[in-house]
């Protein structure tokens, strides 16, 4: 799609320009009714992955509206209920205004001098007397594309340490590692153009008529047009996704997922419904280790010997190739009778799916989240995912595809494009690569023995090193893990141990994550600040500051500057008479130029709504990729290439089922998941500020099946307790609503700081993506 | 103007009437027509508020909202069924706010 040069300069939108929107049938008339405003200016909402566009009402400097912006490709105008909260989030009267630094058990206000010069001493003190790992950093999705790229330059390529992480690792790590393994080059293929074009979607344990509502939106519009169009629901309770007008709703037990997508596979191959073709010219099948492990042990990384920075040694694998003939032997176990066993899904069921996926006359789109990525085999499933694609051929094409989707809004654009995780450089380039160090210290402008060839610690190595004392010094930036680490005690504790130890945190508002920091630096959020995010279907989207922050707040690429210059590092920001947001970004694009991630030009993101889809190559945007026709990485005549690998193929990797780290027994029977609900974003502290998001859903409850309620006596409303190995937390049951529960399964949302469900889940983890599982560990549940 | 009504005082029948869990409070334990008036919108443009339970109404919107039946109001997009409550959410409110806001139009 060629950008219209109009686009470019769409850029401030006036009220009167608005009016265009009437045009959109999807906005309801009534939300057309006009707010006073002094102007309108086009953002990307502030929450999930899907990246809405909004235009921002402001008036007498302050944000008094949101709407849909009907020039969005992705939300078209519509809006859940958090993006029209949106103007809400930036006033709860507790906003963070001024630097505060512990005191005695108390916090006192500091001058900004003051707190940076702290901040800078402390981390020069650890890096002198311990060496650059003792110091890290733990970014955000949320945070933009300028500070994810900022503070990953300070970090890898100033003080010379790759102990930078951002909380994507607890979010799509999983899907990261399931991309390259599978396809060499992270991200997908696919758009939303998809759901559109698409007549069959799948959502595997994505709850996405909750968290991803505008997208369900398009689902449902889809099959309101067309009722051939079907949704098959895979969840593990029954929830919004599995209801009408779901025409396949299936429950499966945690943890089946691997034998169920092994066992649609074994369906396709038996039945005759694999594209042979695709599969010779485009795949090579591979096996990889197994029984892996699942990094609950401190040694577990580190050889077995006591933990160490000398001794980290992050668990990889490539695997091996094998025949296809070999791969159809490995999946002979996996028969759909085999696969009800491990399920509870009927075989018959089980068939009906793969044949979903096997109908050549069906286009089908696969839709993730949580379910698989928070997971200890999640690399596995997105790859046995995967594999259900490649066998049918039915992948980077339109309506074909799977399709991850992202909870953050720049999980995708920050975190993982500009590279700020401990193993990465900027646009999927490796610390371990002494080529790309090279390009590093070319591009940065470093001596390259600076940048650091081992990775750094994941972030639950870095919790944990904390917590050993390994790591003295912490800089925590727009996100709150002392509520969302599992087995959140250990972390807590771990914050407060004392000795050499310090906690940077900057916040917005007063979180679990503030009230454990030694040190609290108050940021602007959102239109406060100049930023770019990056969402789900590669779009990199632009908005302009738009209000001032309250206070001193100040946003975080000024403190991650004016750290750098306290640590005598301020030349990696300096760009002469550039703005510093375009000399970051510009330089940014030098590292996927060429490299299959190409980014227009800082003013053209400035300029056009809704943003654009990379590889952006000569002004146009991607909407398939590794497909002749609209990538143009693909030469002519070679149709499909899946160029993120060498030989061009995409990996049909054999990876078994294998039993989870716990599981429900005689002492703990429950199952627990964690989730979210549509109305609060992750740990809440901005949606519960929002009164009538909090009127809608004031705490996070315990859904239990209606016979397990009778069982334990307990009615709706009656507190409960909730109890694992490692934690408890009492909470209302809710028996109804919007989520049933299977039998011996209990939900609870992790948004309600007074319900820390986060101490009784477990710190298990995927050794590949090192994601830890929040949906599955075993607990007790009794009246309290 | 909007076509809007709402009737109060009178009491719904059939599948409306039904048994409200404690979970959003006492305020939303009531059948919908014996909530009284329409909440204000918190912006103009922004979704309108339901002031009564969601939670135990789920697929039954169009119940009423399609028809203004028992005074409800009536939905300017019927093609939106099955996608209600992700933006009309319920509001208990008896619950006091998290913090109090000082946002304002």
């Amino acid at each position: 799609m060629r950008i219209d040069r109009r686009e470019f300069i769409r850029a401030t939108v006036t009220a009167g320009v608005v009016s265009a929107v009437g045009a959109d049938l999807l906005v309801p008339p009534e939300a057309q009714a006009q707010p006073v405003v002094d102007r309108w200016q086009k953002a990307p909402c502030r929450f999930c992955g899907t990246g809405c566009g909004v235009l921002v009402g402001v008036r007498r400097g302050r944000v008094v509206a949101v709407r849909g912006d009907a020039e969005s490709a992705v939300n078209r105008g519509l809006l859940c209920i958090k993006g029209y909260s949106l103007p809400k989030i930036l006033y709860g009267a507790d906003r963070l205004t001024t630097p505060l630094v512990r005191k005695g058990g108390r916090f006192v206000p500091i001058t900004w001098d003051a707190a940076l010069d702290l901040a800078a001493q402390r981390i020069k003190g650890a890096v002198r007397a311990h060496g650059p790992e003792s110091v890290a950093a733990y970014f955000s999705g949320q945070s933009t594309i300028f500070e994810g790229y900022a503070i990953n330059k300070l970090w890898k390529g100033g003080l010379g340490t790759n102990n930078l992480e951002g909380n994507p690792r607890l979010c799509m790590a999983s899907a990261v590692t399931g991309f390259y393994s599978t396809f060499g080059m992270d991200e997908p293929m696919g758009c939303y153009d998809d759901l559109d074009l698409t007549d069959t979607v799948f959502a595997w344990g994505s709850n996405v008529a909750e968290m991803h509502p505008i997208l369900y939106s398009r689902i449902v519009a889809r099959k309101h047009q067309d009722p051939r169009v079907m949704l098959v629901s895979l969840q593990t309770f029954t929830n919004r996704t599995s209801e009408e007008p779901a025409d396949l709703a299936v429950v499966f037990k945690p943890h089946s997922d691997l034998a169920l997508a092994n066992a649609m596979a074994h369906v396709l191959v038996k039945e005759g419904l694999v594209d042979r073709e695709f599969v010779a010219r485009h795949t090579v099948a591979k096996r990889g280790l197994e029984q892996i492990g699942f990094g609950l042990r401190d040694t577990d990384e580190y050889g077995g010997q006591p933990p160490s920075w000398a001794t980290f040694k992050p668990f990889s694998d490539r695997g091996t190739v094998i025949t296809f003939d070999e791969y159809v032997k490995f999946l002979e176990p996996y028969t759909p009778e085999h696969a009800e066993q491990v399920s509870g899904v009927p075989a018959d069921r089980i068939r009906t799916m793969a044949r979903l996926y096997g109908d050549p006359a069906r286009k089908v789109v696969s839709l993730w989240t949580m379910g698989f990525n928070q997971h200890t085999r999640g690399t596995w499933i997105n790859n046995l995912l995967y594999n259900l694609h490649l066998l049918t051929g039915k992948i980077a094409a339109p309506g074909n595809g799977p399709l991850s989707l992202t909870g953050q809004p720049s999980a995708c654009g920050t975190t993982r494009e500009t590279g700020a995780l401990a193993h990465l450089l900027p646009a999927g380039h490796f610390v371990a690569n002494p080529e790309h160090r090279k390009k590093a210290a070319e591009i940065w402008k470093v001596p390259v023995e600076r940048i650091s060839p081992r990775p750094g610690y994941h972030t639950m190595e870095m919790f944990r090193a904390l917590d050993r004392g390994d790591v003295k010094v912490i800089w925590i930036n727009t996100t709150n893990p002392f509520q969302t680490l599992p087995h959140a005690g250990r972390y807590r504790t771990g914050a407060r141990r004392g000795g050499d130890r310090f906690v940077i945190v900057s916040e917005v508002y007063p979180s679990e994550t503030s009230r454990l920091a030694d040190l609290v630096l108050p940021s602007a959020m959102w239109v406060e600040k100049e930023g770019m995010f990056g969402n789900t279907e590669r779009r990199t989207q632009h908005w302009a500051k738009m209000v001032e922050p309250p206070g001193r707040a100040r946003d975080d690429l000024w403190q991650i500057v004016e750290l750098a210059k306290r640590l005598g590092l301020g030349g990696l920001f300096e760009y002469g008479d550039v703005p510093l947001q375009k000399g970051l970004f510009e330089e940014y694009r030098r590292w996927g130029r060429g490299k299959g991630k190409d980014l227009a030009p800082y003013e053209v993101y400035t300029k056009v709504r809704g943003g654009l889809r990379w590889p952006v190559v000569d002004n146009q945007e991607t909407r398939w990729r590794y497909r002749e026709g609209f990538d143009p990485y693909v030469k002519k005549g070679e149709g499909v290439r899946f160029y993120g690998n060498p030989d061009g193929r995409a990996v049909i990797w054999a990876r078994p089922w294998e039993a989870p780290p716990e599981a429900p027994d005689g002492e703990y029977p429950f199952w627990l998941t964690t989730g979210r609900v549509l109305e609060h974003w992750h740990t809440g502290t901005m949606t519960r500020r929002v009164p009538e998001l909090h009127r809608a859903v004031p705490f996070a409850p315990v859904w239990l099946h209606d016979d397990d309620a009778k069982a334990l006596g307990v009615a709706d409303g009656d507190r409960v307790r909730v109890a694992s190995r490692r934690g408890e937390v009492v909470a209302r049951a809710r028996v109804g609503g919007r989520n049933t529960p299977p039998r011996g399964t209990v939900v609870v949302p992790f948004f309600d700081e007074s319900v820390l469900i986060n101490v009784v889940t477990l710190d298990g983890y995927d050794p590949i993506s090192k994601q830890p599982d929040f949906k599955k560990c075993a607990v007790r549940v009794t009246k309290a | 103007m909007r076509q809007e009504r709402w009737k109060t005082g009178v009491v719904a029948a059939g599948a409306l009437v039904l048994a409200l869990g404690p979970f959003t409070g006492a305020a939303l334990g009531q059948a919908p027509s014996r909530t009284g008036a329409r909440l204000p919108r918190t912006y103009e443009g922004a979704p309108p508020l339901v002031p009564h339970d969601v939670e135990s109404r789920k697929g039954l919107c169009q119940e009423c909202h399609a028809t203004g039946a028992e005074g409800a109001p009536i939905t300017p997009h019927p093609d939106r069924n099955h996608a209600c409550v992700q933006c009309h959410v319920g509001q208990d409110l008896s619950v006091k706010p998290f913090v109090p806001s000082t946002w304002r139009r």
